[in-house]
C-alpha cells in the first residue's frame, strides 16, 4: 500500500483520513496531528473536554463534505461523480478535479509523471518473446520452484527477478543489488547501504530515473521521513 | 484464415493468450460517460472513416445479428459480461481477418485497440501500436504533456496501455500457498493477477489473467520488459510445480489425467467447472504421459479451453447449468476431440 499523498511505499504506520491513505510524515505536514494521538488520549480519558472530541468531529465532517461541489464547467460532471465513478467526462475535467485525479493515480501507480511515447511516435522498444526453457521431467525440481519463488513464501524480496545467467548476479555481493533487481525492488525494503550502492549501479548504467528514485527515498529517510 | 486462438504460440502449455489494449480518446468530444446520442453517432462516423475497410470488417454494433455476436466473443473481441452489448448503436467493432487485431469504438473509451495472439508472444504490443499510430494520424487524440494520454477512466491515463496474459496454472493452484505467493511476487513487479472469472461465477478454472497497472511513471517499454521477466517467473513456477506432484504422485496423477480424458471424450452432459477441472488435469500431467494411449494436441487443449472460458452466457451460473447447455457443450468438446470444429 502507498502513501496516496506522495506515493511512497507504507511500511510502517498507516493512517486513514476520509477514506485517504496518509504516511505519518504527510499526515502531519497536511496538519492532521489530531488524528495521530491514540484515541485512547481522547476517549479513554474521562476528564476529556468534551468539546475537543465535538470538535474533531465537526473537522471530520468538514473534510468529508468539502469540495464536493466542484463541477465540471464543460461536461457537468460533479466532483462527487467523480469520486463514485472513477471515471471523467471530457478532457476539462482533468482541470477541473487536478488535486484529486492526481491523488487516484497516486494510489494505483505511486507517481503521476508521463514517461510514455508522444503521440503518432512509435515507442522505443526491442523487447521480444524468449524462449522459457522447458523442464527436464527429470530436472530437479526443487531448485527451480525455489529460483521462481512460489513454494518460498517469505522468499527474500531482494531476489526476484534473479533467474540470470550470470552467478555474479545471482548472488550479489552484500549491500549491493544488481539494476534488473534494483528495478523491481521495493525501494521501502532496501537498507540505506543498499540505497547507496544502488544509486551508482543506476548511474553507471545511465539509469537516471532510476537513481533519481533511490536518491530521494535515501534522502526522505535521512530528512526523517518513517515510512519511505 | 484460421482464427487467431488457433494458431499454435510459444509456451502454451501455460500461456493461453498474451494481448496489448491500447485506449485512446479524441478531442472535441466528450468521454463515453457523457456523450450525447448525437456526438456519440458523429465520433463512430469520424472513426468509421480512419478505419482502413481493406484490413478491417465489422462496424456498428447494431447492426450485428446474434450469430455475429456469438461469434465475436468466442474470438475474445466481446467481453463476456452482459453489458457489453448494451447500447449497441453507441459502439462499433472491427476486425482483421484472423481476427487478432481489433479495434472497439465506445467501449469504455472512445477507442481501444487490441492486438491478441495464441500462447506467449509479446509482439502483440508492436502490431497494436502499429495500429494505434494510424489513427493517431488521422484523428486528433486527446493528450496532456503531464497525463500523456487522457481518459475517461483515469486509472489508464498515459500510456493507455494494458498487457495481459492469460495463463492455466492448475499446478500453482493445487500447490498449497501457491496462488498467494505469485500474487505477491507479481505485485512485486508491479502488475497484478486475478482469476478468469466474472463476478457471480466460481473462480475454479485455475485459469488466472496476469496484467499491467502503471501506465504513468513507466515507458511502454519499460511494461514490456517487467512483464516479459514476469511471466517468464510464472511459466518456470507452473512447470516446475508440474513436475514437482507429477513426481510425487505419479500414479494418482496418472489415473487422474487418464479420467478427465475419459470424461471430456465421452460426457453427455458436463458443467462449465467440470469441463474446467478436467482440462486443469490434463494440462497438468499431458507432458508426463508416456502411455501413449491418450493423442492429444497442446494446440487441442488450449482450444477447448478457450472455447469453455469464453462461452458466451458463461457468466450466468443459472445458464451455465441448464441441461441443454451442458448437452451441447458436452457434444462440443467431443467433436473437438474428434478433430472436428463445434462452430
Amino acid at each position: 500500500m502507498r502513501c496516496e499523498r506522495c506515493g511512497k511505499e507504507l511500511t510502517n504506520r498507516i493512517i486513514k483520513i476520509n477514506g485517504i491513505t496518509y504516511c505519518e510524515n504527510c499526515a502531519r505536514m497536511m496538519g492532521y496531528d489530531r488524528f495521530l494521538r491514540d484515541p485512547s488520549d481522547i476517549m479513554g480519558n474521562p476528564f476529556a473536554p468534551l468539546d475537543q472530541i465535538a470538535s474533531s468531529l465537526m473537522q471530520m465532517s468538514e473534510l468529508d463534505f468539502g469540495n464536493s461541489t466542484l463541477t465540471c464547467p464543460k461536461c457537468g460532471m460533479t466532483l462527487r461523480e467523480f469520486e463514485n465513478e472513477g471515471r471523467v467526462g471530457c478532457i476539462e475535467c482533468y482541470n477541473t478535479f487536478n488535486d484529486n485525479i492526481i491523488r487516484e493515480m497516486f494510489k494505483q501507480q505511486g507517481n503521476s509523471e508521463y514517461a510514455g511515447r508522444l503521440p503518432a511516435q512509435s515507442a522505443e522498444t526491442d523487447v521480444t518473446t524468449e524462449d522459457v526453457p522447458q523442464i527436464k521431467k527429470s530436472a530437479k525440481t526443487e531448485k527451480a520452484v525455489v529460483e521462481t519463488g512460489v513454494q518460498e513464501k517469505a522468499a527474500d524480496k531482494k531476489d526476484i527477478g534473479s533467474e540470470t545467467e550470470n552467478p555474479e548476479e545471482k548472488e550479489p555481493v552484500k549491500g549491493k543489488l544488481s539494476l534488473d533487481q534494483l528495478m523491481k525492488a521495493d525501494l521501502g525494503m532496501l537498507s540505506d547501504e543498499e540505497l547507496e550502492a544502488g544509486i551508482k549501479v543506476a548511474a553507471d548504467a545511465e539509469e537516471y530515473r532510476l537513481a533519481s528514485r533511490l536518491r530521494d527515498e535515501l534522502k526522505g529517510r535521512k530528512d526523517g521521513g518513517s515510512n519511505g | 484464415m484460421a482464427e487467431w486462438y488457433l494458431n499454435e504460440g510459444k509456451d502454451n502449455d501455460v500461456v493461453l493468450s498474451t494481448k496489448a489494449c491500447i485506449v485512446r480518446n479524441i478531442k472535441g468530444y466528450n468521454f463515453m460517460p457523457r456523450l450525447d446520442d448525437k456526438d456519440c453517432q458523429s465520433l463512430l462516423d469520424t472513426v468509421d472513416g480512419a478505419i482502413d475497410k481493406s484490413v478491417y470488417s465489422g462496424g456498428c454494433a447494431a447492426d450485428f445479428d446474434k450469430n455475429t455476436v456469438l461469434k465475436l466473443t468466442r474470438l475474445q473481441i466481446l467481453g463476456r459480461e452482459a453489458n457489453q452489448m448494451s447500447n449497441p448503436d453507441r459502439k462499433a467493432f472491427y476486425y482483421n481477418d484472423d481476427a487478432s487485431l481489433s479495434i472497439s469504438v465506445g467501449s469504455g473509451e472512445h477507442l481501444t485497440v487490441k492486438a491478441m495472439a495464441q500462447g506467449h508472444d509479446i509482439s502483440v504490443y508492436k502490431k497494436a501500436e502499429k495500429e494505434a499510430l494510424e489513427l493517431e494520424k488521422k484523428l486528433d487524440v486527446a493528450y496532456s504533456e503531464n497525463y500523456g494520454f487522457l481518459t475517461s477512466n483515469v486509472r489508464l491515463a498515459g500510456t493507455g496501455l494494458k498487457i495481459l496474459y492469460t495463463v492455466a496454472l492448475p499446478a500453482i493452484s493445487k500447490t498449497e500457498g501457491g496462488i498467494a505467493a505469485l500474487t505477491q511476487r507479481v505485485g512485486q513487479y508491479e502488475w497484478m493477477i486475478y482469476p478468469f472469472a466474472e463476478s457471480g461465477e466460481l473462480a475454479d478454472s485455475g485459469v488466472y489473467i496476469i496484467a499491467s497497472v502503471n501506465t504513468l511513471g513507466v515507458t511502454e517499454d519499460d511494461v514490456l520488459r517487467r512483464g516479459e521477466m514476469l511471466i517468464s517467473d510464472v511459466i518456470k513456477a507452473e512447470r516446475a510445480c508440474r513436475e514437482e506432484i507429477v513426481s510425487s504422485k505419479k500414479e494418482q496423477t496418472s489415473d487422474i489425467y487418464g479420467r478427465s480424458f475419459g470424461t471430456l471424450r465421452y460426457a453427455g452432459l458436463i458443467s462449465r467447472s467440470e469441463a474446467l477441472q478436467a482440462l486443469g488435469w490434463i494440462r497438468l500431467y499431458h507432458d508426463y504421459d508416456d502411455s501413449g494411449e491418450i493423442d492429444l494436441s497442446w494446440n487441442t487443449v488450449d482450444k477447448l479451453t478457450m472455447d469453455i472460458l469464453w462461452e458466451p452466457g458463461a457468466p450466468s451460473r443459472k445458464n451455465s447449468q441448464s441441461m441443454n447447455l451442458q448437452r451441447s457443450r458436452a457434444q462440443g468438446i467431443r467433436n473437438i476431440l474428434k478433430g472436428d470444429d463445434r462452430l
